[in-house]
């Protein structure tokens, strides 16, 4: 009875495939006939479990980095409140992994505000590593980010997300 | 049972959300978290906050102060009057800005660096510490310096020497103390050296305006007046307006901490605003 549990605990550990990363690059661009605005975090971390293909991002705030320090500071003071939600957090799974094309299924949670998305992208695996590129595109409204009117015309309703993440696997 | 127990501690990963348990492996490495963002502006009102200028940034300000509100109808409370400094700043570092600045009606230069020693982190060092010091140059008709009782431009150099502490208590108040020493190279009038305590605030009323306010008490001064200051700043996207009432009408340290001889109470009250613009240079 003991030989069988033991095998069976010992199986289900090597089963989980765990790939990790830390150093993922997400960029956002805002696009509007003013102004472009584009900020970069090369801080994400992200993992992904194999065995019933999970998948996880997070990042912080505070870790974008913008071409201007006063755009910085309004990010951080004004619209995602950085000191209050210091994180942004995906967890989700992948629901489609077709040749090197996956498209992922889950709940974005920023500032504090969690939605559902859907998201494409390329997902490829080489054994060791797992590359993913995809993009995405934030409503600001569907997460209680609020423009005021004065420079409203300055910043898109809608923000191009850019993610490029490697993962290694964890032995 | 004990079979039992095996099965809860070995599988306990597999009961919590498989999504959770992956979140937690990415559990953050410890590096402390420091506080930004104590104050809007690198200044509180007249004197300068615990804030540096960002590297590679460059702004340019434009600061106007009006005459005494108390000075009657026929100049228009004041506003007939305007003096105007001009002046640079640049961060060199994320931790060292240097700066330069005229003004108008004292015609004094003066060039100023700021040195961030300490900054607050958040359940660990309590304060942001940052060294300021300043140099002014007042200039005098060059007819003044063939006076044989001169020591030429060394007569006319002032410096200000201060340690600046601030806390952000919460996430709308800031609080700064502002120990200032300044030492004139001639005076007419005994005390070369002076002593002054700053005190200021910054309280935001909302996200993008706060109300500041500072006071600088004379701790070895007869002559003048401790310095009340009360301002507000507001944020309009591209920058910050500033807009105080000071018993000063003075710009930079040196003359405003100790040529102040307007009474607050008695309406020797300076209006003034500053306009700033920031430059990214990379």
């Amino acid at each position: 009875m003991n030989k069988i549990l033991l095998i069976l605990l010992i199986s289900t550990q090597i089963q989980a495939q765990i790939f990790l990363g830390n150093s993922g690059n997400i960029s956002f661009f805002s696009e509007t006939p003013i102004e472009n605005i584009t900020a970069v975090n090369d801080n994400v971390s992200a993992v992904f479990d194999a065995s019933n293909n999970d998948l996880v991002f997070q990042l912080n705030i505070s870790d974008f980095i913008f071409p201007n320090a006063l755009m910085q500071e309004h990010f951080n003071e004004n619209y995602l409140e950085s000191d209050k939600y210091p994180n942004s957090t995906f967890s989700g799974t992948v629901t489609n992994w077709d040749n090197d094309n996956a498209t992922v299924e889950g709940k974005l949670t920023i500032h504090g505000i969690t939605n559902k998305i859907t998201a494409n992208g390329s997902f490829v695996n080489n054994g060791d590593f797992i590359s993913i590129v995809a993009n995405l595109s934030v409503k600001l409204d569907d997460y209680n980010i609020k423009i005021p009117t004065i420079v409203m015309y300055k910043i898109a309703e809608n923000i191009k997300v850019h993610i490029d993440i490697k993962l290694k696997i964890n032995k | 049972m004990r079979v039992f127990f095996f099965f809860l501690i070995f599988y306990m990963p597999y009961f919590l959300n498989a999504q959770d348990y992956l979140l937690s492996l990415l559990a953050k490495d410890k590096s402390p978290v420091y506080v930004s963002y104590l104050f809007k502006g690198t200044k509180i009102v007249n004197g300068q906050s615990v804030e540096l200028q960002a590297k590679d940034i460059l702004q340019f300000n434009i600061q106007h102060r009006f005459g005494p509100l108390n000075s009657g109808a026929y100049n228009l409370y004041g506003l007939d009057f305007s003096q105007v400094r001009l002046s640079l700043e640049y961060g060199l570092n994320d931790w060292l800005s240097v700066g330069v600045g005229r003004s108008s009606s004292t015609k004094v230069i003066d060039a100023n660096s700021k040195f961030r020693l300490k900054r607050q982190i958040v359940n660990g060092f309590p304060v942001t510490i940052v060294i300021n010091s300043v140099i002014c140059l007042k200039q005098i008709p060059s007819s003044n310096l063939l006076n044989s009782n001169s020591n030429g431009v060394y007569d006319n150099l002032s410096y200000t020497h201060q340690i600046l502490f601030a806390r952000k208590i919460t996430r709308n108040l800031s609080l700064q103390f502002t120990p200032t020493f300044i030492h004139y190279n001639f005076v007419e009038i005994k005390n070369n050296d002076r002593f002054s305590l700053g005190f200021g605030g910054r309280q935001k009323l909302t996200r993008r305006i706060s109300l500041n306010t500072e006071f600088f008490y004379q701790l070895n001064e007869i002559i003048n007046k401790n310095v009340l200051s009360i301002g507000f700043d507001i944020e309009t996207g591209g920058h910050v307006f500033q807009l105080h009432l000071s018993n000063s009408p003075h710009m930079i340290d040196t003359d405003f901490i100790t040529n102040t001889t307007g009474n607050f109470l008695k309406g020797d009250i300076f209006f003034g605003f500053n306009i700033s613009r920031v430059f990214t240079l990379k």
